[in-house]
């Protein structure tokens, strides 16, 4: 693509020309502009290229196969920092500037509540990755717009009680990250748990970046717990084992799998992590959809698809909106669209696993969209429920065991 | 493409209330203050518990101006005789400690969860362009005010005590002045601008937490005084306009520039703002707006 300055202020000056004169001149236009707003810098950086890639993958395999609904996607790439400010300002030029009619996978729920607001007034769709329970009620999904693709944290939560109450604990205490995820995780778990007719012995909630939690870890410690159930993260995991081994004390753990994963076994050592439980939402890795996902991030990114489950969720994001435009039919709004998204992506209808075959399938029916990241079934909120994976960590391997349904 | 650009100023006008502040505290009077976040998250977070509580956004915006002003006091009497390389650590450290006592006191702040849905302003008006344009007149004139009175303080004997302890405050001393007191006061007085700042700043973006209150903030502030020069009311302005259009215009660098991809575009956006920074502290130390210290 050339851009001289002559064609890039005909451009300018036509963009200038139709904005006063013809109001919104997308309408006709046989593009449908996607915005990938993602967390390139900040806490995000580990996920967030990898997240923009896919999405810029996603669109080329879709246009590659024709396009969706007659129109071919073009994406508008943006960096959201991890912090709110910067990410409205995306957003806003997003919409804006490059009129996108969809915003793809925010990342922190920090940043997903600032941006949602934005893509109610301008009513366009809003598909993010955060947390957060209040991203499914309004005010911030007021319009029924916003599509969460990843597990809230009450889920985890409620996936941690089945686990405790499977396995028989039956005096647990939680440890958390001071932040909304890690709070999310065991507060969660404590109104789960507290359903089940269950009692939290203690909850503490630490600050992160600390050379030791000793005690903390005491404070746990004193209230005689079978089980310690966390929302934390690789580094303080790490930490806070270490100094539970050392005390002596033979209590097990339950650790989100973003913590519990084979750099903390090499970190603590076998003996340490020996019978530690993780638990992960499952990417749906055994599907045709996660092989079709995986064989793309191999191809951008050169690493596993495993190793970015957000990723995988913006590749779905694409996809999922490719094929509700292509049920929605040639030259649908966004209202038309967003109506077509939960028939495409739900039970009842035939499973498929890319958007070639979707569309194809479409054609005699019904579908239903088997994802990458998860089987993809939104609620009438726009939240999935994954099923989550409970793996033990034996001799140093990370092993499942079962999987739990909630 | 207005309302982005509406976006921007609003932002940058947020930004400048800001930088206005701090010119007053260190510019004028010699105050490195690297804690000027804490009274910003001070305003918001008072401007958006009042709001929750149903207050009208006029008196609940003074409030928030004079929660900042008054949490600046204490910390002005315990730690103003300080030298001033004490104090900075000591304002730090001062910021540190409202982020985190927002962090823990749940019970008012929700947290590292938040407070969502901030009402915006004069929605009144109509959703969109017209709220979004009242809301920059607004901040504009509070800006226009905020400037008129730092060149009406400038040209009072408070203006000139001022200067004189920032370019020499043992012989203030010597004349018998307290210094001590008017650091305080030109403190309260930063601080109220950073409060009405953090006003609008949580009824604009609409949703905050603590990790919005982080020093990163304190230090773009000083960045935008450094390149606009310190110590002048249009420094203030130019370096917050400056400082804005390399963090916004290089958004649209990529649009010239398709090579560059998202990913690179961040790490070359960071690098362009430090080497700006280094620039000036070489070539222009005096930052835009030339000679700022009359030392």
């Amino acid at each position: 693509m050339t851009l001289s300055r002559r064609s890039t202020l005909q451009a300018l000056a036509a963009a200038s020309l139709t904005s006063t004169f013809g109001g919104r001149a997308f309408a006709q236009a046989e593009s449908f502009r996607i915005g990938a707003l993602n967390p390139v810098t900040g806490a995000g950086a580990p996920y967030g290229s990898g997240m923009q890639k896919m999405i810029v993958a996603a669109a080329e395999m879709v246009n590659a196969a024709g396009g969706a609904g007659g129109r071919k996607f073009e994406v508008f790439s943006e960096d959201t920092q991890t912090t709110p400010q910067a990410a409205v300002l995306a957003a806003k030029k997003l919409i804006e500037v490059n009129k996108v009619q969809a915003v793809l996978g925010t990342w922190a729920s920090g940043v997903s509540l600032a941006v949602i607001p934005l893509a109610n007034d301008a009513g366009i769709l809003h598909m993010h990755t955060s947390g957060a329970p209040a991203l499914s009620v309004p005010p911030a999904n007021a319009k029924g717009l916003g599509y969460r693709y990843q597990a809230t944290n009450d889920r985890f939560g409620r996936a941690f009680a089945e686990i405790c109450q499977k396995e028989g604990y039956k005096r647990p205490a939680t440890m958390a990250f001071n932040n909304a995820s890690g709070i999310g995780n065991t507060e969660g778990f404590k109104k789960a748990w507290e359903a089940k007719g269950g009692k939290v012995l203690e909850a503490v909630v630490y600050e992160p970046n600390q050379p030791s939690y000793r005690a903390e870890l005491q404070k746990v410690l004193a209230a005689k717990p079978d089980v310690i159930v966390t929302g934390s993260y690789l580094a303080d995991t790490t930490i806070i084992l270490r100094e539970w081994f050392q005390s002596g004390e033979t209590t097990k753990w339950i650790i989100p799998a973003w913590a519990a994963n084979p750099d903390l076994v090499k970190a603590v050592g076998n003996e340490v992590s020996e019978g530690l439980i993780a638990v992960d939402s499952i990417s749906n890795e055994g599907s045709e959809a996660f092989k079709a996902y995986d064989a793309a991030y191999r191809k951008v990114m050169n690493q596993d698809g495993l190793s970015n489950v957000y990723a995988a969720m913006t590749w779905d994001m694409v996809v999922t909106l490719a094929l509700a435009m292509e049920a929605a039919g040639p030259g649908a709004n966004i209202a038309a669209i967003n109506a077509k998204i939960r028939e495409v992506a739900n039970p009842a209808g035939t499973k498929v696993s890319t958007f070639a075959e979707g569309k194809e399938a479409l054609k005699k029916g019904k579908i239903n969209y088997e994802g990458a990241s998860s089987v993809l079934d939104f609620d009438q909120y726009g939240d999935v429920t994954p099923d989550f994976s409970v793996s033990f960590v034996s001799k140093g391997k990370i092993e499942r065991k079962y999987v739990v349904k909630i | 493409m207005e309302a982005y650009l509406i976006a921007i100023a609003i932002v940058s006008a947020v930004y400048v209330l800001l930088a206005l502040g701090l010119t007053l505290q260190y510019g004028m009077t010699g105050i490195i203050n690297f804690g000027h976040v804490g009274f910003f998250a001070v305003g918001a977070y008072a401007a958006a518990l009042l709001a929750e509580q149903g207050w009208h956004p006029l008196p609940a915006f003074l409030a928030a101006g004079v929660l900042a002003a008054a949490a600046a006091w204490p910390l002005g009497m315990v730690s103003l005789r300080l030298r001033e390389d004490y104090f900075a650590i000591v304002s730090l450290g001062f910021s540190e400690v409202v982020r985190l006592v927002v962090t823990s006191e749940k019970w008012l702040t929700k947290g590292v969860q938040g407070i969502p849905g901030i009402p915006k302003l004069f929605t009144g008006l109509g959703v969109g362009l017209p709220n979004s344009l009242a809301v920059l007149a607004v901040l504009l004139l509070v800006n226009g005010l905020a400037i008129y009175a730092m060149r009406r303080i400038v040209r009072s004997p408070f203006g000139r005590m001022i200067e004189a302890i920032r370019d020499n405050e043992d012989a203030v001393k010597a004349l018998g002045k307290d210094p001590a007191r008017f650091k305080v006061q030109v403190l309260m007085l930063g601080a109220l601008l950073a409060g009405f700042a953090g006003a609008f700043y949580a009824h604009y973006i609409g949703y905050i937490s603590p990790d919005q209150f982080v020093p990163l903030v304190t230090f773009q502030i000083w960045m935008a005084i450094i390149m606009g020069g310190v110590g002048r009311v249009s420094g203030a302005l130019a370096g917050t306009l400056i400082l804005m259009l390399f963090l916004e215009g290089s958004r649209f660098l990529r649009d010239v520039l398709p090579f560059i991809s998202e990913v690179e575009m961040a790490s070359v956006r960071l690098g362009i703002v430090g080497l700006a920074l280094i620039l000036f502290t070489l070539y222009r130390p005096g930052g835009i707006m030339g000679e700022a210290r009359r030392t």
